[in-house]
């Protein structure tokens, strides 16, 4: 489940993934709660840079 | 000393050096949002975050020459900041207990879900049922070595070879540790999702 969810697959194995999940509910469901998770993850740990820290990384050039 | 005057191609030579730094530190700059949103993950806190940023950022603005254009500039950035944090000495660390495996990766859908009254609710709403807050304290709870990798493909999207470059470890090691810190950040949520 996890080479396909990263898409590492060859596209042959890739194809056979699909495949199965398509016959498979236990696995389909499986393969759309992870997909969601991760979204989910990424979404909620997401912060930004403050501009206060841009601008002294901006600062950092080399001065010329 | 001699005081030569610069001959004409020692002077095109210089000023095309200083138009691709200037290009450099322009791209550097403008990929900052990206990095540190990274960063954040890999450091414990918003200060060491943003201490790593400048320490990787002045270091990078030293180095530019090793850059080679055409290449992964976020990617090359990220190297130099892991391995700040790694030089850190950050890690004093516990090996987590090994997840039960009787439940496998249902666990934290099973726990999710026993908390709803509908049957059979859909994946987006199972998940809803997480707090983001419980979501950021499950993630700074996977130790560093495996949140590394996790942080680095999973929030980085960074593919298993390029986080394999830039933490200088092979990808079979990247997949191991990936699964396994996945395997512990989705205990850590099941954990949190009763609350």
């Amino acid at each position: 489940m996890q080479p396909y969810l990263d898409r590492v697959l060859s596209d042959e194995q890739m194809r056979e993934a699909q495949e199965h999940l398509e016959g498979c509910p236990p696995c389909e469901k499986r393969y759309r709660f992870e997909v969601t998770l991760r979204r989910y993850v990424r979404v909620a740990v997401e912060e930004h840079i403050s501009p206060e820290l841009q601008e002294k990384l901006a600062g950092l050039r080399s001065a010329d | 000393m001699s005081e030569s005057v610069p001959t004409a191609a020692e002077t095109r030579r210089l000023a095309e050096e200083a138009r691709d730094r200037v290009r450099f530190e322009e791209e550097a700059l403008d990929l900052s949002d990206q990095v540190y949103r990274v960063a954040r993950r890999l450091a414990n806190s918003r200060e060491e975050a943003e201490d790593l940023m400048q320490d990787t950022y002045a270091r990078a603005f030293r180095s530019w020459q090793q850059y080679q254009p055409g290449t992964n500039l976020r990617a090359w950035l990220l190297r130099i900041l892991t391995n700040l944090n790694i030089d850190r000495g950050r890690r004093v660390q516990r090996t987590p207990e090994q997840t039960p495996l009787e439940e496998g990766d249902y666990y934290l859908y099973n726990r999710l879900e026993s908390t709803m009254s509908d049957e059979n609710p859909d994946e987006d709403r199972v998940i809803e049922r997480l707090s983001q807050n419980a979501v950021v304290e499950a993630l700074a709870e996977v130790p560093h070595d495996f949140r590394d990798v996790l942080v680095l493909v999973d929030i980085g999207e960074f593919s298993y070879a390029e986080a394999a470059q830039i933490l200088d470890i092979p990808v079979g090691t990247v997949m191991s540790r990936l699964h396994r810190g996945r395997r512990i950040l989705k205990q850590q949520l099941a954990e949190r999702a009763a609350a």
